[in-house]
């Protein structure tokens, strides 16, 4: 491989002109206003979607949708998320009995949002939740859960997954009657 | 009536001191003020009108963080350094006139504290001290990132010392003499900057080398030594290196005026006044650059050192003369 | 040996070689759902369709159902398999609930991995799925029928292998369906490998339902040490709690699965009521108090060096290392050497089976499957080492044949013949069978000291019509027999048996040249119990004397309950109220513990890494799977876990057991230093360690036998009776027998075998119980000198006449009888008629 010799002129001038850009884009800032907005005396309005403090929320029939499936945990990149998931005594749903987020520790990378197969866990628009204590930030169930649905008002996994919490089998609108294992008819 | 003079000295002596050191800690949020126009940010504004109450704050906070010797130093010679950084710093100043001087009590108080005929020699003979402090500190904190941040240092500050010396070679020539009060007496006329720009230039360039300014920051280099010689070091005593860096600028810029701008002289306003403005040129240079530019590698920086900034003033020196033989 | 190429590698396999498994040598992997390499192939699923380019196959087929044949190649990735493959995972998803989320397989689940992995992404049949509804089918395994893809391996893995009926295929078509006829508890003891074999989420783990997911574990590899076969696990806790165990792969002992009393009889860790704090008296105190105060205690006056002298009894179901470290602490405090099974029956069979056992003899549970002839004396092995029984249904199935002489009604899942012979004529009906199977001739031409053998043995012999026939049967099997095993059980044989079985064992080997001896044994680490008794030749009935006659005055129990174990209650009461102390280490609650004045609780087989020898001699290791601590869901409850920064974890003071006898040596200053500076195995492998037995001395040690080429014990010693002994007329013998669920001490504690378990009943002969005027499901009151002890009874055909088997369950006060083999006669058995309404 033959490397050009560069040509010291050319060189050093690049050299003077790259300096002297340097020095006259910085200095044309310098003479410009500032572009800081101040907090808290403005507040900027936040796009619906962007992504704050995290809730758990309610799908439309009001009973928590966050069904313990562990995979905003195992997605989170910085294991914020702890849980426990158990079976309900009333119907056997499944549920979370501790759901714990170390906001602490949490980026709002909003991957947990991403992974969620029942939209539970949602990020909102609120970032102004400050703590001096650190254990503050650790955020139980009762913390995390509100009463609404979120962005999402409508979806219930249980009306799409062919599982029963409530009924019998095949009582989903995508569904066949359950096969009778003891009749010959087809 | 040497009691007198006695008295006058001290007096002087603290109201420089303090000034220096004052202006050394404002520099810091002027700094940071300026830094941040320049990235079109506004910079510390919420402690005092401004902000101005933020170098207390800062004081305060830095007085009250735990002073931490790491496990394996050199005690004796880790919390020495700092003190060298300073000292040398400050005890640069012995030297530079920074006023017309006055009469007090009919006594002819000049406005520097001693005119040494070979106060250009002392000048470059004790910024070299500086390069101890940071040897020393690198080398006694045990660590890896600090001992490479000295080594660093050192290399670079004997390097660029040599230029710093060479570039201010055609003021003396052109002065005819190593006292500073001579210097600035020989620019009555004109300011030595309109016919030594190259030298000024050489002479800025091996000043933020010295100050290891950024793009010159090489021994502390955050992104890669994590602060260099003083990354073992908090509390005050890192206070002191910062100190010592900010007052180290506040010198520079007065050696520059003193050499190149024409030291206190200017029409209309009192010499002092004169002076800090044309002392104040240069850190606000020093800050500009650091807005500007990106730091070289470490090889770059020698090289253009040895391969460039000496040849140059070299070149200058013989300029000079040939000229003054030409003309003078 | 075919010569094939796949995907460009060439490779040369053994004749009869599966397509899909010869890519698996070249460390390529085709997707697949119905093969199994214990099961074989069925073609069910499609899913492991590649290409065959050339040869005597072209274009797709199965490679699991392929055999590899020369010159042929194979393409996995050719886009044509890869289309089909897609399309089957698309079809198979057809029906999918799609309820990953709330599916417990989700995470280690064949079918995701397979979907994904596959690109089938996006539904496109929009028409409507197919619905099963689900079953209950007992606490270890939960149904969600929905979610199978119909691979048939449950079906074949329940019906063909492990050899039970009541769960199968029903139906046609797209609506075949596998469950019970009925909902109700599963009968197989295997079921719970349903749970691993099955991949997808119908047959998921009941007791860890909805606990965490595979990623949410702690996993480590363990033995189970419900049994002496150490079968090969692997351990899941999570937040300290142990949730679920799976079968973990051992060429040579379990295979691929386990049994469900090793699956799921790890509960007794997560007890609630599991002491975790030392205490001194009945008051809690902290460990290195509890240790301190003990020491001087032991020491009989202050500054003394002299000690009190202490009895010390280990246990079966300890680690060898607290075994170990047992021995060298009676060793240097100047105390009698320990002893290992509170049952003197058990440690002398045990020491029998160790002095006898050795390499030429000793099978593994993998040669059992290829045995073509299998005689069982005095072992049940459905309830004593339930994996056994899969291993000897292999080799039926293969085509062996399989006896088992017991007076107890054994059931085994496969096709055998049972001699119900009572306890005294197992030996007499054995040394009869081997003499009717071996020609006198074979005999002669293998030696003298074989000759000598044979001719003691017993040509004839009275024996009822059906098991005459049976020996004959059996003895017809032996003579044609090439690779014949002998399983000899220890829990309910005369003392000699094992001395028996190894002698025929001999005899079997030198005629046909190759013949296994398999011993069953009480407890994880019998073997390793028996083995430190058999070299210090000590004995807890000689400890139990001393203490009697009032010689030594203390007793150190270690994670053994004595007061469960030992068959005579009232000998022992009388003996521990003379004690002036009573020092226990263990981590159940048990009665033993309750009595103690010095306790110290230690760590289970999960909390600590440790070494097992099985029943055939082999050193295993179990890593810890989890720190020591009381399980976070302890803690606070159904709530979250507690807000705040501690210095220890709650509940986490037990140590190891040999990490007590090491503080206890330090805190008595004895000289065994090494005890307490470095780990296991300094002290194992040293010279009084147990590791002084074997070949390898590296700790944690690798898995292998660990036994003597051959034994020092001369064969062909036992003394043979020519006549059987006659049953006394007017009594019944009584054995306490094991079960697969509920005897054992550790998994009779966990929850799910306990839900599992059948009610206590003794089984009776019909005849036996008419003459006592009982009817099944009766109570008989059993008047024992001590006192009564009362059971329902069952009927059963299958046994020897009079005799009475009841299950040692732990609730069941058995040791009133008080002696091992009790005998009692008619007359003080009474009946309590079953209430109807
Ligand atoms: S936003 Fe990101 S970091 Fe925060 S909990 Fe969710 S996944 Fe974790
Ligand atoms: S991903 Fe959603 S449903 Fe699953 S545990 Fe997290 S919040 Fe609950
Ligand atoms: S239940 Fe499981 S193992 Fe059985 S056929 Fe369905 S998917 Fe296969
Ligand atoms: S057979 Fe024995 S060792 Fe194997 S899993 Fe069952 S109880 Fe455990
Ligand atoms: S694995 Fe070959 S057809 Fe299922």
């Amino acid at each position: 491989m033959t490397r050009n010799k560069p040509n010291i002129w050319k060189y050093s001038l690049s050299a003077v002109k790259g300096i002297y850009d340097a020095y006259a884009v910085s200095m044309i800032n310098f003479l410009r206003k500032p572009v800081t907005e101040e907090y808290p005396e403005y507040k900027r309005p936040l796009p619906e979607r962007s992504r704050g403090r995290i809730i758990l929320t309610r799908d439309p029939d009001g009973d928590e949708r966050c069904v313990a499936c562990y995979l905003c945990s195992a997605v989170c990149p910085t294991s914020c998320i702890s849980m426990e998931s158990a079976e309900r005594e009333e119907d056997g749903r499944r549920f979370a009995i501790w759901f714990r987020i170390n906001f602490a520790r949490c980026i709002y990378c909003g991957q947990c949002e991403e992974a969620c197969p029942t939209l539970a866990i949602q990020l909102t628009p609120d970032y102004e939740f400050c703590q001096y204590e650190v254990l503050d930030f650790v955020y139980e169930k009762e913390d995390l859960l509100v009463d609404h649905g979120g962005r999402h008002p409508d979806y219930n996994f249980y009306r799409h997954a062919g599982v029963t919490e409530k009924g019998d089998k095949g009582a989903h609108p995508d569904e066949e009657e359950p096969v009778n294992l003891k009749s010959n008819m087809p | 009536m040497w009691f007198l003079g006695f008295v006058i000295l001290l007096i002087k002596l603290a109201a420089v001191l303090g000034a220096l050191v004052l202006l050394a800690v404002y520099l810091v949020w002027i700094e940071r003020r300026l830094l941040a126009k320049f990235e079109t940010r506004l910079g510390p504004n919420r402690a005092g009108w401004h902000g101005a109450l933020q170098p207390f704050a800062d004081g305060v906070k830095i007085l009250l963080k735990e002073d931490l010797i790491p496990e394996g130093a050199d005690r004796f010679i880790f919390m020495m350094a700092p003190a060298v950084v300073a000292t040398s710093a400050l005890l640069l100043f012995v030297v530079v006139p920074f006023g017309e001087g006055f009469t007090l009590w009919g006594r002819r108080v000049p406005m520097l504290f001693t005119d040494l005929n070979v106060g250009l020699l002392y000048v470059v003979a004790i910024s070299t001290v500086a390069v101890y402090g940071v040897v020393l500190a690198g080398w006694s904190s045990n660590s890896l990132y600090s001992l490479l941040g000295g080594i660093r240092g050192a290399a670079q500050m004997i390097s660029y010392e040599l230029s710093l010396g060479l570039s201010l070679a055609p003021v003396v020539m052109m002065a005819g003499s190593f006292s500073l009060v001579d210097i600035v007496d020989a620019q009555a006329a004109y300011p030595f900057i309109l016919v030594q720009p190259v030298g000024f230039l050489i002479f800025l360039v091996s000043t933020m080398a010295e100050a290891h300014r950024l793009p010159f920051d090489i021994p502390e280099a955050e992104n890669e030594l994590m602060g260099g010689y003083h990354t073992e070091y908090s509390g005050m005593r890192f206070g002191l290196f910062f100190v010592g860096e900010y007052v180290n600028m506040l010198v520079l810029g007065s050696l520059a005026a003193v050499f190149f701008l024409g030291g206190w002289r200017g029409p209309l306003l009192p010499g002092v006044v004169w002076f800090v403005l044309k002392v104040l040129i240069v850190p606000f240079l020093l800050i500009w650059s650091r807005a500007a530019l990106p730091r070289p590698r470490y090889d770059q920086l020698m090289a253009f050192g040895w391969k460039c900034l000496i040849p140059v003033a070299l070149v200058n020196i013989i300029a000079t003369g040939g000229l003054m033989l030409l003309f003078g | 040996m075919p010569r094939l190429i796949i995907d460009n590698q060439k490779i040369e396999v053994p004749e009869g070689t599966k397509v899909i498994d010869a890519a698996e040598q070249l460390g390529i992997m085709i997707p697949r759902f119905c093969y199994h390499s214990a099961l074989g192939a069925v073609g069910a699923c499609r899913l492991c369709a590649v290409k065959f380019l050339e040869g005597p196959v072209q274009g797709i087929e199965m490679s699991c159902m392929t055999d590899a044949r020369d010159d042929m190649v194979v393409s996995t990735d050719d886009p044509e398999a890869r289309a089909f493959r897609r399309f089957i995972i698309e079809c198979l998803m057809m029906n999918h609930p799609h309820d990953c989320p709330v599916c417990d397989e989700g995470g280690h689940c064949l079918l995701q991995d397979e979907t994904v992995s596959g690109g089938h992404d996006i539904r496109r049949y929009k028409g409507k799925k197919r619905t099963f509804r689900d079953q209950y089918i007992g606490p270890f395994v939960q149904h969600e029928m929905n979610r199978c893809i119909h691979c048939y391996l449950c079906v074949r893995f329940y019906q063909e292998f492990t050899g039970y009926r009541d769960l199968a295929a029903y139906q046609i078509g797209y609506r075949v369906y596998y469950g019970r006829f009925e909902p109700g508890q599963l009968e197989s003891p295997f079921s719970g490998n349903l749970i691993d074999i099955c991949p997808t989420g119908v047959f998921t783990d009941k007791p860890a339902r909805y606990r965490g997911r595979r990623w949410n574990m702690e996993r480590s590899p363990s033995v189970c040490i419900h049994c002496s076969l150490g079968c090969n696990t692997v351990a899941n806790a999570r937040y300290r709690e142990m949730l679920r165990q799976e079968a973990r792969l051992s060429e040579s002992v379990n295979g691929h699965f386990i049994c469900d009393r090793g699956r799921f009889g790890f509960g007794y860790a997560n007890l609630p009521d599991r002491p975790r704090r030392a205490e001194i008296g009945k008051n809690e105190a902290s460990w290195t108090e509890a240790v301190r105060a003990l020491a001087n205690r032991l020491t009989i006056s202050d500054g003394a060096s002299e000690m009190k002298k202490t009895a010390v009894l280990g246990s079966a179901r300890s680690s060898l290392e607290t075994q170990a470290a047992l021995a060298i602490l009676a060793g240097s405090a100047g105390w009698p050497m320990p002893a290992y099974f509170a049952d003197p029956h058990q440690s002398s069979v045990c020491r029998t089976v160790v002095r006898r056992l050795d390499e030429g003899l000793a099978v593994s549970m993998k040669e059992i499957e290829r045995a073509d002839w299998i005689l069982a004396v005095g072992a049940d092995p459905i309830n004593e080492a339930p994996m056994l029984a899969l291993a000897m249904r292999q080799a039926v199935r293969n085509g062996g044949k399989a006896g088992v002489i017991d007076p107890r009604p054994v059931f085994l899942p496969f096709d055998f013949t049972h001699l119900p012979i009572p306890r005294e004529q197992m030996e007499f009906c054995l040394n009869h069978l081997i003499h009717s199977g071996i020609a006198r001739q074979e005999a002669d031409d293998a030696g003298e000291a074989v000759a000598g053998f044979y001719a003691q043995l017993p040509e004839e012999a009275e024996f009822e019509e059906a098991v005459r026939e049976g020996i004959s049967t059996l003895a017809e099997g032996l003579k044609q027999s090439e690779h014949p095993v002998l399983i000899c059980g220890t829990d309910i044989v005369p003392l000699s048996t094992p001395d028996l079985a190894a002698d025929h064992a001999h005899l079997l080997n030198r005629i046909k040249n190759t013949c296994g001896l398999f011993y069953i044994l009480p407890g994880a680490d019998a073997f390793g119990a028996a083995m430190l008794e058999a070299s210090a030749e000590s004995a807890f009935e000689d400890l139990l004397k001393a203490i009697e006659d009032g010689e030594i005055t203390a007793l150190m129990v270690v994670e053994n309950d004595l007061i469960g174990a030992y068959p005579n209650r009232k000998r022992l009461e009388t003996a521990l109220d003379r004690l002036e102390l009573l020092i226990v280490l263990d981590y159940l609650s048990t009665p033993t513990v309750d009595r103690a004045d010095f306790f110290l609780p230690t760590t289970t087989v999960f909390e600590t890494g440790s070494c097992f020898i099985n029943q055939e001699g082999r050193l295993q290791y179990a890593e810890q799977v989890h720190a020591v601590g009381a399980p976070i869901r302890q803690l606070r409850g159904r709530s979250h876990p507690p807000r705040e920064h501690r210095d220890e974890v709650p509940g986490g003071d037990p140590r190891p057991a040999w990490r007590a006898v090491a503080d206890l040596v330090r805190a008595l200053d004895l000289d065994e230093i090494r005890l307490y500076t470095s780990g296991p195995e300094s002290w194992l492998t040293g010279s009084k360690g147990p590791f002084r037995f074997f070949q390898e001395k590296i700790y944690p040690p690798r898995e292998g036998r660990i036994l003597p080429a051959e034994s020092e014990v001369a064969p062909f010693k036992s003394s043979i009776k020519k006549e059987a002994k006659k049953p006394e007329a007017g009594t019944l013998d009584i054995l306490f027998v094991d079960r697969t669920f509920g005897a054992e001490a550790l998994s009779a504690l966990s929850e799910p075998i306990r839900r599992a378990e059948p009610a206590a009943a003794a089984f009776i002969h019909p005849k036996d119980a008419s003459e006592l005027g009982l009817s099944d499901g009766d109570s008989a009151i059993l008047r024992f000198e001590e006192g009564d002890l009362e059971i329902p009874v069952a009927l059963n055909n299958d046994m020897a006449r009079g005799l009475l088997v009841i299950p040692r369950k732990p609730d069941l006060e058995w040791q009133t009888a008080g002696a091992r083999f009790p005998r009692i006669a008619r007359n003080r058995i009474a009946g309590v008629r079953k209430e109807t309404e």
